[in-house]
């Protein structure tokens, strides 16, 4: 079961997202913006990231690129609603592994995951 | 062709002032203040013309006017308040159908006698109207078939609100003229500086609006599995000032953006109480047991506004091939202007004028609507439409990339 850390502004997406994974992975934490993605990250050390894009304090994008930094081998999934193509741009860039745009389904999110982590 | 704030300001100007004519021409027969609430030019897709009226009955009378510019204009109001009307100008009259009709037609004729008369004046050229005709129907049903617009897809229409002091009378007035000499007339009032913008654009972005609506409501129906259309997608031009009377009094759950890039501005994403209750409780895994809107259907309303303002606005970063970001959404549970007005008064900062762009979804399974307005920075929205690529206009969607 990999470890995954869910960073997500929205109480909602987390819960929903949770409810997804849960059944075949371990969350190993939940966190509201990109500081503490990164925090969470140097602690837990995940086997995954599901990464939203737009949160306060410090984007998704930024916090990718710093995760990236620190652990080239760390996975991250952009798991955002944002669909514009320099976003996505960007977002490889920073070392993104995937990208999920919201709204999504879960047999998307599994083959995205599937592709990054293979079981 | 072009036109320039100028010249659009020149033509809402023209409007607001005639409608303010006509409503001076039905104080003096009525005794009745009334002022004109608001005046909007839109470029709007020909199907959406009059979407706003709702379901409701309407009655009132129809024009055609022809020279300087030729199109269709009506005055209506709602059915029910005809008896309300008609007792202003002739006591008694309301029982007498005939006789009812007949006042109907007079008031409108007079009021839109000077409302033409006032166009006429400013243009100094000559228009003639087409005698009175009463009409009555439901909804957009009542409006003029469309103009002539030859090949394009949207009419320029003008639209008054006149509301009776005190009462719960208002009178609508839509002015439809056709495409190509409207067009013609207002790029001849535009100033040919740089601030001026293609008329095609506008049309152009008219339709990645429309897109970026269908994204949305595509959107909603994926997460909540709510059956939804786009309905409307209309670009306004009105002064600062006007911007919230755009709004009614009715209670909104939402969320408001603020987005930045080319253009920059705020996006508001807003449902009706009943509407917002009924999408947040399809997103919820488990049914709700409270009554009522509670903060977990607002944490619902916040994600699914910000999955709605992303899909709205990433055809336009798409097709413009620039970035729009926006900050996490704001949830705001109050009154239409209320919500609105700290907005407009922020961009009141740096201009006098706004293009107000409106969204509406609805749909027939459940009590459902929701509404997208945006509220560009208008010199930035200026900038963007001088970069668009006419010809990527359909490319909303982003490349394969992952």
């Amino acid at each position: 079961m990999a470890e995954v850390l869910i960073a997500d502004d929205s109480e909602f997406m987390r819960n929903l997202l949770r409810e997804i994974l849960e059944e075949n992975h371990t969350i190993v934490g939940e966190v509201e913006n990109g500081v503490e993605a990164v925090e969470v990250f140097k602690e837990q050390q995940p086997d995954l990231v599901m990464m939203d894009i737009v949160m306060p304090i410090r984007d998704g994008i930024e916090a990718t690129d710093e995760i990236k930094n620190t652990d080239p081998s760390a996975n991250v999934i952009m798991c955002t609603s944002v669909g514009q193509e320099e976003k996505m741009k960007e977002a490889v860039k920073a070392g993104a592994d995937g990208y999920i745009t919201k709204p999504f389904q879960k047999p998307s999110v599994m083959e995205a995951i599937q592709d990054v982590v293979p079981s | 062709m072009k036109v320039d704030v100028k010249s659009l300001d020149t033509f809402n100007q023209l409007a607001h002032e005639g409608a303010q004519e006509a409503t001076r021409s039905m104080a003096q027969m009525t005794g009745i203040d009334a002022a004109v609430d608001v005046t909007r030019i839109s470029l709007i897709d020909r199907a959406d013309v009059g979407e706003e009226l709702g379901s409701g009955e309407f009655v009132g009378v129809q024009f055609g006017f022809e020279g300087a510019l030729s199109g269709e204009t009506v005055l209506i109001f709602e059915d029910d308040q005809t008896t309300e009307i008609v007792e202003a100008l002739m006591p008694g009259a309301s029982d007498d159908e005939n006789m009812a009709q007949s006042a109907i037609q007079e008031i409108g004729n007079i009021m839109m006698s000077g409302f033409i008369d006032g166009w006429a004046e400013h243009l100094e050229a000559r228009i003639d109207h087409t005698p009175p005709g009463y009409i009555e129907g439901t909804s957009e049903a009542i409006l003029p078939d469309d103009p002539d617009v030859g090949d394009h897809d949207e009419v320029f229409v003008f639209r008054s609100e006149i509301q009776w002091e005190g009462e719960s009378v208002t009178f609508f007035i839509y002015m439809l003229p056709e495409y190509e000499p409207m067009a013609q007339l207002m790029s001849e009032y535009a100033e040919t500086g740089e601030d001026a913008i293609p008329i095609e654009k506008l049309a152009v972005f008219n339709k990645m609006t429309r897109q970026g609506t269908e994204k949305a409501a595509e959107n909603v129906q994926q997460m909540s599995g709510i059956e939804t259309e786009a309905e409307v997608s209309q670009i306004s031009f009105v002064p600062i000032e006007d911007v919230p009377k755009q709004f009614d009094e009715k209670l909104y759950v939402g969320t408001v953006v603020e987005f930045t890039g080319v253009p920059s501005g705020f996006l508001l994403v807003l449902f009706d109480e009943a509407s917002a209750v009924t999408v947040a409780e399809a997103l919820m895994p488990v049914e709700m047991e409270s009554e009522g809107l509670t903060e977990q259907h607002k944490m619902a309303i916040e994600e699914l506004g910000n999955i709605m303002t992303s899909g709205f606005v990433d055809g336009w970063a798409n097709v413009l091939q620039q970035t729009v970001e926006h900050t996490p959404p704001t949830v705001v549970h109050d009154m239409g202007q209320s919500i609105i007005d700290p907005l407009a008064a922020q961009l009141g900062q740096f201009q006098r004028h706004a293009f107000v762009i409106d969204s509406q979804m609805k749909t027939d399974e459940v009590a459902f609507q929701s509404e997208i307005h945006a509220l560009p920075n208008e010199q930035e929205l200026r900038e963007a439409l001088e970069t668009l690529d006419v010809d990527r206009a359909d490319q909303t969607e982003a490349d394969h990339i992952f």
